[in-house]
């Protein structure tokens, strides 16, 4: 497809820079906050009149998209690399070496894979929708958005939908908290709002897991620590209810969940401590996720009948099949952001050719209505449905006249604007510019 | 009867035979297409393949429902009289329950588990005995004997699900245990639903068995109080075979009440499930190939049910 042709009509640009290109100290320093993007916009408003503009900032990209139509085409990319480094306070020239630089068709691609979470560090993740949203509502409320930028990011919220409908590009966990609960606890729960959670330290993904399992409908949560006050603090913090420490064989016994995640040296809960436990408990299924390094539970009180044991590397090794299995459908994804790309950029195309289409069907219904009135002044004995009904077949005539240039026009946009097309209908039908 | 001289509306000719035309293969090859369908979600995701599957397993189960309701309106026998039609009837129930908790749980692959055995039990019942009961002759017998034939419907159907709900147990438990994480469009119910389900399953199968036994005995006792057999036919084959088939599953619900609170006992419940399904097909399979008072293949299967010639 011809981009060079495109830039005529319409023309989108893009620069910006990811994790993948941008170093953590330069990403940092780039980063805008929701209220830095607005007045960004504002000024691009100023700096750039009757072009469009949506900027996207997110902890893993910066991202300028913007557009313009004929009369005031999308600015260069070096004008907006040096838009951007202005905004922040950067040396323009620290950014250029880092920076993609996008222009049409390409732009389209690029943002569609972005809302998709194919761009993202995570394959699939969803929470880039949310973004690519909140980023398409500032530049609403800025008056950087216009019909350029609306098409195409509504188009890309419907790319992002397809993705995640009819691929599993997003669907498998990743995370490790996600992949215990859903993957695992819930496969021996059904419902968590009747099971007694218990966390036992103050690791870091404690939190992390509890919210899924909030999220699951868990109600029932005791935290405990080997210090009593960081318990109650980690529970008052979590919404939880502070534990005894010193009774863990009771809590162990009383638990449906256990996440545990001390820094303990050695095993905290022994297989010597647990058997006990294990065999006064009747049966009850008990799932632990020993998320701690080193290895909270013994391993061999997995063995036990009723006890399902997940320490952090079998959560991984699933975590990590499950991006093999992100990874078997990016194929499928990636097919479906061009499919969207090229019919976005087919009605962008399409677009150029509305003013010769607006000429011609003026044209054409000025030399209908004259021939109607001659017509009429022939015939004053028509009545009034008479000349309805003859007004009628002129414009039925007139339309099914201009139905076959009208798909040779859309037809011909699928693979560029139609530049040839258009050029011949203003010579045969000498319209004006 | 119509009335001498009464015409026929073409309509009511043509729905005639268009329900005659209804057969077995018809419904069965959807249910073959629906299991193919379920089967196919362990190679490749396909965004029409939940259409396909959910169509096809209606398809089959209104032909099921028009080819059930023909025999019963077309018979002067009372429905199901048979064990031909008891099965038939079994694998229609299986078929909507199938239905049901797809569309309830589309994730959840139950047709690879239902669908077989829904298909098996449509293949029985081209073997199985296709005449009524001979004791069915007055109203209170017919009574007794739907009463009869609808409690083995609920044991037969309870022991399915407790051999299906088992069966994903044991999967579901063995993917845990070695840390894999649910298999894409494989997804088991977790072993809390499964466990419940198998339990249930397990009591309604050993008390309903029993009380289809005790109907069929009283059954026998009405016929033979009225003179219209000569006695209670104690010793006769189908009596072994349903006594057995009761203390069975009377047994395996004690064994799984008894392992309930203990550690692995639910393991041994669905491997009770499973074995229960096994007694089930010696059950369908003693009942085939000896003759009793239930009629016999070989005795009294003047017609089996048909697959019709003219197929879809």
């Amino acid at each position: 497809m011809s981009t060079a042709t495109t830039t005529a009509a319409a023309t989108l640009a893009l620069v910006g820079g990811t994790h993948r290109t941008v170093p953590l100290e330069l990403r940092e320093r780039l980063a805008f906050s929701a209220e830095q993007a607005a007045a960004a916009l504002e000024r691009f408003r100023e700096r750039f009149p009757g072009r469009e503009a949506v900027l996207l900032s997110t902890c893993n990209r910066v991202e300028l998209y913007a557009a313009g139509e004929t009369t005031a085409s999308a600015p260069e990319a070096m004008e907006l690399v040096a838009f951007l480094a202005e905004c922040r306070g950067l040396d323009p020239a620290r950014l250029a070496p880092v920076f993609a630089r996008e222009r049409n068709d390409a732009v389209v691609r690029h943002l569609f894979g972005v809302a998709a979470g194919l761009d993202s560090m995570v394959l699939g993740e969803p929470q880039i929708l949310g973004q690519v949203k909140q980023a398409w509502s500032l530049a609403q409320a800025a008056g950087t958005a216009g019909p350029l930028t609306a098409g195409m990011f509504q188009a890309a919220l419907r790319t992002a939908k397809r993705v995640a409908t009819e691929t599993g590009v997003g669907r498998e966990r990743t995370s490790i908290p996600s992949v215990a609960v859903a993957d695992f606890a819930a496969g021996v729960f059904q419902r968590f709002d009747d099971k007694r959670i218990l966390l036992i330290g103050a690791g870091k993904m404690a939190a992390e897991t509890l919210r899924y399992l909030r999220a699951a409908g868990a109600r029932d949560v005791t935290v405990v620590n080997r210090t009593a006050s960081r318990a109650v603090e980690l529970a008052a913090r979590l919404g939880a209810r502070p534990g005894d420490y010193t009774a863990l064989e009771a809590e162990l016994a009383a638990a449906d969940l256990i996440v545990s995640t001390t820094g303990a040296e050695a095993h905290v809960v022994p297989l010597a401590v647990f058997e006990p436990i294990a065999a006064g408990r009747k049966g009850r299924p008990l799932v632990v996720l020993d998320l701690a390094v080193p290895r909270d539970f013994d391993p061999r009180i997995g063995g036990l009948p009723g006890v399902w044991l997940y320490s952090v590397d079998d959560l991984a090794a699933a975590c990590d099949a499950n991006r093999t299995s992100r990874q078997q459908e990016l194929p499928a994804a990636l097919a479906i952001v061009e499919e969207e790309s090229l019919r976005f950029m087919a009605d962008v195309h399409h677009r150029t050719t509305t003013p010769v289409i607006e000429q011609l069907k003026a044209g054409w219904s000025e030399t209908g209505e004259a021939e109607l009135e001659r017509l009429f002044r022939r015939l004053p004995e028509l009545g009034d449905a008479e000349r309805a009904e003859i007004r009628q077949a002129f414009e039925r005539y007139a339309a099914k006249l201009l139905h076959p240039p009208l798909v040779s026009l859309r037809s011909e946009s699928r693979s560029g604007p139609p530049h040839g097309l258009v050029d011949a209908l203003k010579r045969l039908f000498q319209l004006g510019e | 009867m119509r009335p001498p001289g009464c015409v026929r509306p073409p309509l009511v000719d043509h729905m005639t035979a268009f329900l005659s035309g209804i057969s077995v293969v018809c419904f069965a090859a959807s249910y073959a297409v629906a299991l193919g369908c379920e089967a196919s979600r362990l190679l490749f995701r396909s965004g029409v393949r939940g259409i396909v599957m959910v169509g096809f397993a209606t398809a089959g189960l209104v032909a099921h429902t028009l080819y059930l309701g023909w025999r019963a309106a077309s018979d002067s026998a009372v429905p199901l009289s048979s064990p031909a039609e008891l099965y038939l009837l079994l694998a229609w129930l299986l078929a909507a329950g199938y239905l049901w908790l797809t569309l309830a749980n589309p994730r959840t692959p139950v047709g690879l588990f239902l669908l077989p055995i829904v298909l098996a039990l449509v293949g029985v019942a081209a073997f199985a005995p296709d005449v009524p009961s001979p004791l069915l002759q007055d109203s209170t017998s017919r009574i007794w004997g739907w009463f009869h034939a609808a409690l083995h419907l609920v044991w037969i159907v309870a022991a399915v699900l407790a051999a299906v709900a088992g069966l994903m147990w044991l999967i579901q438990a063995g993917r845990l245990a070695r840390k894999q994480p649910p298999l894409r469009g494989f997804r088991m119910p977790s072993l809390e639903r499964l466990t419940v389900l198998m339990h249930r399953a397990l009591a309604v199968a050993a008390w309903a068995a029993a009380a289809a036994f005790v109907s069929g005995i009283v059954l026998n006792a009405i016929q033979f109080r009225r003179g219209a057999t000569e006695s209670v036919p104690w010793t006769d084959s189908v009596m072994f075979r349903m006594g057995i088939m009761v203390a069975w599953l009377v047994l395996a619900d004690g064994i799984a009440l008894a392992l309930r609170r203990r550690p692995g006992g639910d393991r041994v419940t669905a491997w009770l499930g499973i074995a229960s399904l096994v007694a089930l097909v010696g059950w369908i399979g003693w009942g085939l190939a000896i003759p009793s008072r239930h009629g016999s293949v070989a005795v009294d299967r003047p017609a089996a049910v048909s697959s019709h010639e003219d197929g879809l």
